[in-house]
């Protein structure tokens, strides 16, 4: 799938914004005479952020007396597989949800859980936002989703000593790559740290680079289930997982750990690089404040792909209001407030995130963070993740027949076959 | 004696009832009404009758789970029920080892996914206790990918089941052997009967009521597995561990197949329901047959 970015605004209007908050937020009171409850349901942001969030509510009870904002932080796996559906179908159902845009955002509109924000997105929340972060947010002409931030979900992550002491050079190109997972593991090191139990982190990583092979709109389209995974497309895509797999690219225990010990790896100096997403900044900078690490985009694939070589995995994310909310009004006002600029500049100052609401400063928390979003706003093709992007069974399937491959359990023709009849397709 | 009214009986039994409808009876017909619709849990219904079924017999994960799940059971009735026998019959031996009853009983009080959560630092590969253990003895031969090598997965966590309800199981055992008649005991030492005689021939047979009993929480308890599996593999790698209550789960919340779900869940229910009952009628034609024999100890016929 190609769509065009938004270019990143500096905030024109943060101190009219403010004021309009400001506004909004002293006159709602005199209609709340009597005690009412705002929900909020997320996976955890991070005690950081969690901390940022907490004083948000507060002064939204402070400025609305006779409101009470419940704050819901769920672990992250837990709220995306189960927990915002039992939510949601429960008696005391948010108001005020976190959702992916893509497929999950799309569903959320089926079911009837997403109220109609476009009026708030013109009116309240317009100075908040360069009006372009809409359009992620936007099913069938309506706006139903606030963004929050905008995640880059796949880069190479590199440790530049261990790569600078055995003289080898941020790859950029396939073979590049695999030139440097045979001079890495030569020398005893880990080459590309992954912790691929879950599925999705190697998973986001070769969906990107399939998408690079077979090109963003037949990704799409398959992904999106209009088309067979079993293609000489998609197998010359897992043939580079089986190459990397050929290669030692990636640790044995690949499959067998989780994110955070894969992660693990690349923070303790055991391995070279790390496929993750944006979100390492903050997550190094907390528990390897020693590490020196940059990153490159997904080095190019090999002559005859037919994707952008450009492309960025990257996904917006952001808040829904319940439709079935008795407090919308409310729940649209709590949303501006969180995006104020001072609050946007307490994300970034406080907890390490860059949110897509205007800041009070032009200053990002870290320079890294800054280009990852210059990566994405500049991007000339924007690949979505299939997890978040697509139908979950699809995303499952997918990444399944991946990590077999890479596992050396399946060879990329049978894994092929194995999702398309999977899928019944 | 006759109740003067005829609902008075009824009165009693109500709140029961009612909690019993509530919370077993309604979520069981739920289940089976959404076992014949095609449902993401949110949206409208779509009624397919017997399609989820046929689709969950036909179906090579959900049949595989079952064989996960039946070499599950298998490992813990060795890890878990013949270990927690054979620790019974150590402790029973000699008077005092509470200090080892506790220490082996301990595990049994800790949350399963606490335990998992631990179990998950020793098989880690690259720096877990397991493999460090290994290398630090000089066996690095015997390293392993404990929870990613799909040969061991399986077995890797059965090992730590049988870790914790071996506990479990020796102090039900511990508690049958101490209603072992101590005459019956002296009788044997009289003629002879050593320890390991004595264990065998004597306790073990006396108790044969509780080890059945043993059993069938074993297996059924086996098909419920669900949390020691979901933390520590997630079903993987590449399926092998996957035992039907991750399918479910993965199914309903992730997949968002409800009906299809609903389908696996009657189908597991009415499976560990029969394999109970056959069980049980089993165990009761075994005790009809060993009426008059010597009696029994704990539960069941004989005594």
């Amino acid at each position: 799938m190609t769509r065009s970015r938004p270019r990143s605004i500096v905030t024109a209007s943060a101190l009219a914004a403010a004021t309009l908050v400001g506004i909004a937020a002293t006159a709602a009171p005199a209609a709340l005479a009597q005690d009412t409850t705002l929900r909020v349901a997320m996976g955890s942001p991070g005690e950081a952020a969690i901390r940022v969030w907490d004083d948000v509510a507060k002064q939204f009870e402070t400025s609305h007396p006779g409101v009470k904002v419940e704050m819901n932080y769920m672990q992250d796996d837990l709220y995306e597989q189960i927990g915002l559906q039992q939510l949601l179908a429960g008696r005391n159902a948010p108001d005020i949800y976190f959702e992916w845009t893509g497929s999950r955002m799309r569903q959320r509109v089926a079911d009837g859980y997403a109220a109609d924000l476009t009026e708030a997105a013109a009116g309240p929340l317009a100075p908040l936002f360069d009006p372009a972060v809409f359009n992620a947010a936007t099913v069938d002409g309506k706006v139903v989703l606030v963004p929050y931030s905008a995640d880059v979900t796949n880069v190479l992550w590199y440790n530049k000593q261990l790569l600078a002491d055995n003289g080898v050079e941020p790859p950029t190109t396939f073979d590049e790559l695999l030139a440097a997972c045979d001079k890495l593991s030569a020398a005893g090191i880990i080459p590309i740290a992954s912790g691929n139990k879950d599925l999705w982190a190697a998973g986001n990583w070769f969906s990107h680079m399939a998408s690079r092979v077979v090109g963003e709109d037949v990704y799409d389209q398959t992904l999106a289930g209009n088309g067979k995974f079993d293609t000489p497309d998609w197998e010359t895509a897992f043939g580079y997982i089986a190459q990397l797999r050929d290669h030692k690219c990636v640790n044995d225990s690949a499959n067998a750990i989780d994110d955070n010990e894969g992660a693990q790896l690349f923070f303790q100096g055991k391995a070279a690089m790390h496929m993750i997403g944006s979100w390492l900044v903050s997550w190094a900078i907390d528990e390897a404040p020693q590490l020196d690490f940059d990153f490159v985009n997904l080095p190019a694939m090999p002559d005859g792909a037919k994707g952008n070589q450009d492309s960025v995995i990257g996904v917006e994310t952001g808040y829904m209001v319940n439709a079935k909310s008795q407090n919308i009004p409310l729940a649209v006002e709590f949303l501006a407030l969180l995006n104020s600029p001072e609050n946007a500049q307490r994300f970034i100052d406080e907890a390490e995130i860059q949110p897509l609401a205007h800041s009070t400063t032009t200053a990002a928390v870290d320079a890294r963070s800054t280009r990852l979003q210059e990566l994405l706003n500049n991007a000339p093709a924007i690949v979505l993740p299939p997890d978040t992007g697509y139908d979950l069974k699809m995303a499952n399937a997918l990444f399944s027949a991946e990590a077999a491959v890479l596992g050396n359990q399946q060879s990329p023709a049978d894994a092929l076959k194995g999702i398309d009849s999977q899928l019944g397709r | 004696m006759k109740p003067a009214r005829r609902i008075t009986p009824w009165l009693f039994l109500a709140p029961g009832l009612l909690v019993f409808g509530a919370a077993v009876l309604l979520p069981m017909v739920l289940t089976m009404g959404y076992s014949l619709v095609d449902w993401n849990g949110f949206g409208p219904m779509e009624w397919v009758g017997l399609d989820n079924y046929a689709r969950a017999l036909r179906d090579p994960a959900f049949l595989g789970s079952f064989v996960h799940v039946l070499v599950y059971i298998g490992a813990t009735l060795i890890l878990e029920v013949l270990v927690g026998l054979g620790l019974a019959g150590l402790v029973s031996m000699r008077k005092g080892g509470l200090w080892f009853r506790v220490a082996i009983f301990a595990p049994v009080m800790l949350p399963m996914v606490v335990v998992a959560v631990l179990w998950s630092f020793v098989y880690n590969p690259d720096f877990g206790l397991l493999n460090g253990f290994l290398a630090a003895t000089g066996l690095e031969g015997l390293q392993r990918i404990w929870l990613g090598d799909p040969s061991v997965a399986l077995l890797a966590i059965s090992v730590v089941s049988g870790w914790v309800y071996a506990g479990f199981y020796m102090m039900i055992f511990y508690a049958a052997f101490r209603q072992v008649p101590a005459e019956v005991v002296e009788a044997a030492r009289l003629d002879g009967a050593g320890e390991w005689a004595l264990f065998r021939r004597v306790k073990v047979p006396m108790i044969r009521n509780v080890t059945a009993v043993a059993v069938l929480l074993c297996v059924t308890g086996g098909f419920q597995g669900f949390d020691l599996f979901f933390v520590l593999t997630n079903g993987g790698p590449y399926g092998t561990t996957e035992i039907p209550t991750t399918l479910l789960v993965r199914t309903v919340f992730r997949n968002g197949e409800v009906g299809y779900g609903s389908a696996m869940a009657v189908l597991l229910t009415a499976i560990v329901v029969g394999v109970g009952l056959i069980y049980v009628q089993a165990q009761g034609r075994a005790a009809r047959r060993n009426v008059g024999a010597r009696p029994g100890v704990g539960t069941g016929a004989g005594e």
